[in-house]
């Protein structure tokens, strides 16, 4: 039995070889090589194989390479591509090593005033757009900024700012062409920050817009900002182009930010004082002297003027400014308030006098959903999406100020039948902030004047403010 | 405020605007060089630097910038503002005299054509050379695969393309089609075109890529000590003949007139050619010039037949319009073989 197994499994073993051999003989030669074929092949398996996968390994190891080569060829072409960026803080362009930039940004803001008890001076309820100014900005050869920055509010072209600023470093700055002087707290603010729609009395006795040179810088870790500059010489609110005489006005404000660098509760307090003076003389055509408005935007007090020497008061002297001014914020709630002193040399026919204006404002803030406060406006911390519940931040605002004339201006150098000798202003208002671009202002303001009127005071003014403002 | 006090002012300013821009001067240099030279020029800034300082007192800081030898040229002329270019061909910086910013006779006014080291091509294989390379014709056989750059941004590429074609040229007799045929079988074996050199040194020694790499003489022993990878897995091969590699050396004139920067720039340049910047460059494995450090160095350098460019292509200016330049016998090979 056992040899009968034996030569059980030698048959079964050979009967594949039988079977292989009998095809073959079976098979034309042609066939019989091609079958041939797979045992030459099985004897070279091992080999076939470690080759195939080297190849393999070598196309998997090229391709790999060729995709960091070309990311680096993107990364390298990136490196001296410049960018287009749009986004919140408008649309820039950018070389790749960043020196050159430009900006395109602005700003524009719809109001409509709404006059209240206006009998005896009836005024024009009117939707207007207050300002519409585009910005460009930009930056060449690094260190070196410009800004350009025209106007197209109320139906006029007026440029206000143009200049270019070379920043040698942080303390050391220099400014030259036409931009805001440094004089007053609330000009100095960007009217797409400032709490109400239209600024407070002080601003009136401080320059808008002059043309000069300016060094400026930030010490101590931005703790004190200084600037310096020389300038034409405008008259107060005065936005100027061109000086009428060869008198300039030196003008410098200095201001603190003693814990700005912390994070403690003074954070965000900032106090200085901003001043300016010159020597200015005025002509019959061009007197160097002023007109006050109210909120509203209406004049209440101006210098006698008809043409003649006899009839005509002039600036001939010194001009002095002198502002104080401060502001506090602290989680939601803001406050500011400034302080100006406005001595001015003034001459009707061969009478002069030095004459002083003094005006102030204090204005508070309370954000009382979805935001912060800050000299730089409302941050919204979320912003407007009615889908996710969220609407943006809500501001109470409230301000009083006033502006008090030299009691001598009257009624030499001023007619008080047309001139009020003070303006004192109250102002609520309510502001919505959509996101960091949008913002709706609802105001209400009032002003009582002392003269101003033939007999008696000129009427109180009385309005409310909306103001649509989109700003990027 | 008068107009005499407004000058004042003026003056004021104009000295404070000064003052602001005298803060922060120094001395600095920007070298432009090509890819492998980026330790070779470490050890020379430094070491110049040091002299720079010992002899005028005045500190110096300078700064390097590497890549594909044509791009570098590129960037120079498109406003990179170097002092000084260190590339790997002339017909690079000759280029650069061309847009202006260096005289053309620069080649003039150092020793050796400007050329204060020379180099040649090598084969850099795998430990035990398993593809068995020998010579330039071991490159055209089917399943050897080559690393070397890209010729249009490279410049030690084009020295490699060079150097083959000129073994082929004395192998065929001066046959230039037979040359192209050999040249193409190469470049036919070649799966990745890297930027620059030091880019080809990465795919081969780092990614593992092909079996030889064309590379040049002090990048090829750069991989044998292990730089870029483990000590001892590479292995340098000779051909029977290459190419006099030549870079040279030249001041950016008008970009160190503009940062008064000639006078340091000039002894930069000059320093190279001093015993002890040619020590330096000779164990950087970039052949001196100066005799006795060459000779103090000749064991580390293996004797290979070398031609120059001059002698077998009639120059680079020649030789960039026929091999390399658009639609030129590169394009022509390399196109054909893909």
């Amino acid at each position: 039995m056992k040899n009968v197994s034996i030569w059980l499994c030698c048959a079964l073993l050979a009967l594949p070889a039988a079977v292989r051999a009998q095809d073959t003989q079976a098979q034309p030669p042609a066939e019989a090589a091609e079958a041939q074929e797979p045992a030459q092949d099985a004897a070279e398996t091992p080999q076939s194989v470690d080759q195939k996968l080297e190849e393999l390994d070598q196309k998997i190891r090229v391709l790999d390479r060729k995709i960091e080569i070309d990311k680096e060829a993107a990364a390298e072409k990136a490196k001296t591509a410049g960018q287009a960026v749009a986004g919140k803080d408008g649309f820039s362009l950018r070389s790749a090593d960043g020196n050159f930039t430009f900006r395109l940004r602005g700003y524009a803001q719809f109001d409509g005033r709404y006059w209240v008890d206006d009998e005896q001076r009836p005024q024009t309820e009117t939707f207007l757009l207050r300002r519409v100014r585009p910005i460009f900005e930009g930056t060449v050869y690094k260190i070196f900024d410009f800004r350009i920055m025209p106007d197209f509010g109320q139906g006029q072209t007026v440029l206000f700012d143009a200049y270019l600023e070379a920043r040698f470093n942080p303390a050391f700055r220099v400014r030259a062409g036409k931009f805001k002087p440094p004089v007053g707290l609330e000009r100095l603010q960007s009217a797409t920050d400032i709490l109400f729609v239209e600024r407070a009395l002080p601003t009136n006795l401080v320059p808008n817009r002059d043309l000069g040179v300016q060094i400026s810088g930030d010490l101590a870790g931005g703790a004190v900002n200084y600037a310096v500059g020389v300038f034409n010489g405008v008259a107060d609110l005065g936005n100027g182009d061109a000086d009428v005489n060869n008198d300039k006005d030196l003008a410098a404000r200095v201001f603190f930010q003693p814990f700005v660098a912390g994070n403690g509760p003074l954070k965000n307090l900032g106090f200085g004082v901003g001043t300016s003076q010159g020597d200015q003389t005025g002509t019959l055509t061009a007197t160097g002297l002023p007109g006050y408005r109210t909120p509203g935007q209406q004049t209440f007090f101006s210098y006698r003027s008809d043409a003649t020497a006899a009839g005509t008061t002039i600036a001939d002297g010194t001009r002095f400014r002198l502002a104080p001014q401060g502001y506090f914020y602290r989680g939601p709630f803001g406050l500011l308030a400034e302080y100006t002193i406005n001595r001015q040399d003034v001459r009707r026919d061969q009478i002069s006098e030095r004459l002083e204006h003094k005006s102030w404002q204090a204005a508070g803030s309370w954000v009382i959903a979805g935001g912060e406060p800050s000299f730089r406006g409302v941050t919204t911390k979320k912003v407007w999406d009615p889908a996710a519940h969220t609407y943006g931040a809500f501001e109470l605002a409230a301000r009083y100020s006033e502006l008090k004339l030299d009691d001598a201006t009257f009624p030499f150098f001023a007619n008080p039948a047309s001139a009020a000798r003070s303006a004192k202003s109250m102002a609520v208002g309510l502001n919505w902030y959509f996101n960091r671009n949008l913002r709706l202002l609802f105001d209400y303001e009032t002003t009582r004047f002392e003269g101003g009127a033939a007999t008696g005071d000129r009427e109180d003014e009385k309005i409310f403010f909306s103001r649509f403002q989109i700003a990027f | 405020m008068s107009h005499r006090n407004l000058l004042s002012a003026s003056a004021l300013g104009l000295s404070l605007l000064l003052a602001g821009t005298a803060q922060g001067a120094g001395i600095k240099l920007l070298n432009a060089s090509y890819d492998p030279t980026r330790e070779l020029y470490q050890d020379i800034n430094g070491a110049f630097a040091k002299s720079w300082k010992a002899k005028t007192g005045q500190d110096l800081t300078i700064q390097q910038s590497h890549g594909g030898s044509g791009k570098q040229a590129r960037s120079v002329i498109d406003g990179l503002e170097a002092d000084v270019v260190t590339l790997a061909l002339a017909y690079d910086i000759d280029a650069v005299a061309n847009s202006g910013l260096i005289a053309k006779n620069w080649q003039t006014r150092l020793p050796n054509n400007s050329t204060p080291y020379t180099s040649t091509i090598v084969f850099l294989v795998r430990k035990g050379n398993p593809k068995k390379i020998r010579d330039w014709d071991d490159l055209t056989r089917p399943g050897v695969s080559v690393i070397t750059p890209n010729p249009k941004t490279s410049g030690g590429a084009r020295w490699n393309y060079l150097a083959a074609w000129g073994y082929a040229l004395r192998k065929f007799n001066n046959d230039p089609a037979k040359a192209k045929d050999f040249v193409g079988r190469i470049y036919k074996n070649v799966p990745i075109l890297d930027t620059g050199a030091r880019g080809s040194t990465v795919t081969f020694v780092e990614r593992g890529i092909g079996d030889v790499l064309i590379a040049w003489e002090n990048e090829a022993v750069f991989a044998v000590k292990g730089e870029m990878g483990a000590k001892g897995d590479f292995q340098i091969v000779a051909p029977s003949i290459s190419v006099l590699a030549e870079p040279p050396v030249a001041v950016v004139d008008k970009v160190a007139a503009k940062h008064k920067t000639v006078q340091v720039a000039t002894a930069y340049l000059q320093f190279l050619y001093t015993p002890e910047g040619q020590e330096i460059a000779a164990r950087h494995y970039y052949r001196p010039r100066n005799e006795a450090v060459a000779a103090k160095y000749a064991a580390q350098f293996p004797k290979v037949q070398l031609f120059t460019v001059d002698q077998v292509f009639g120059g680079w200016t020649k030789a960039q319009q026929a091999h390399f330049a658009d639609g030129g016998v590169f394009d022509q090979i390399y196109g054909a073989g893909r």
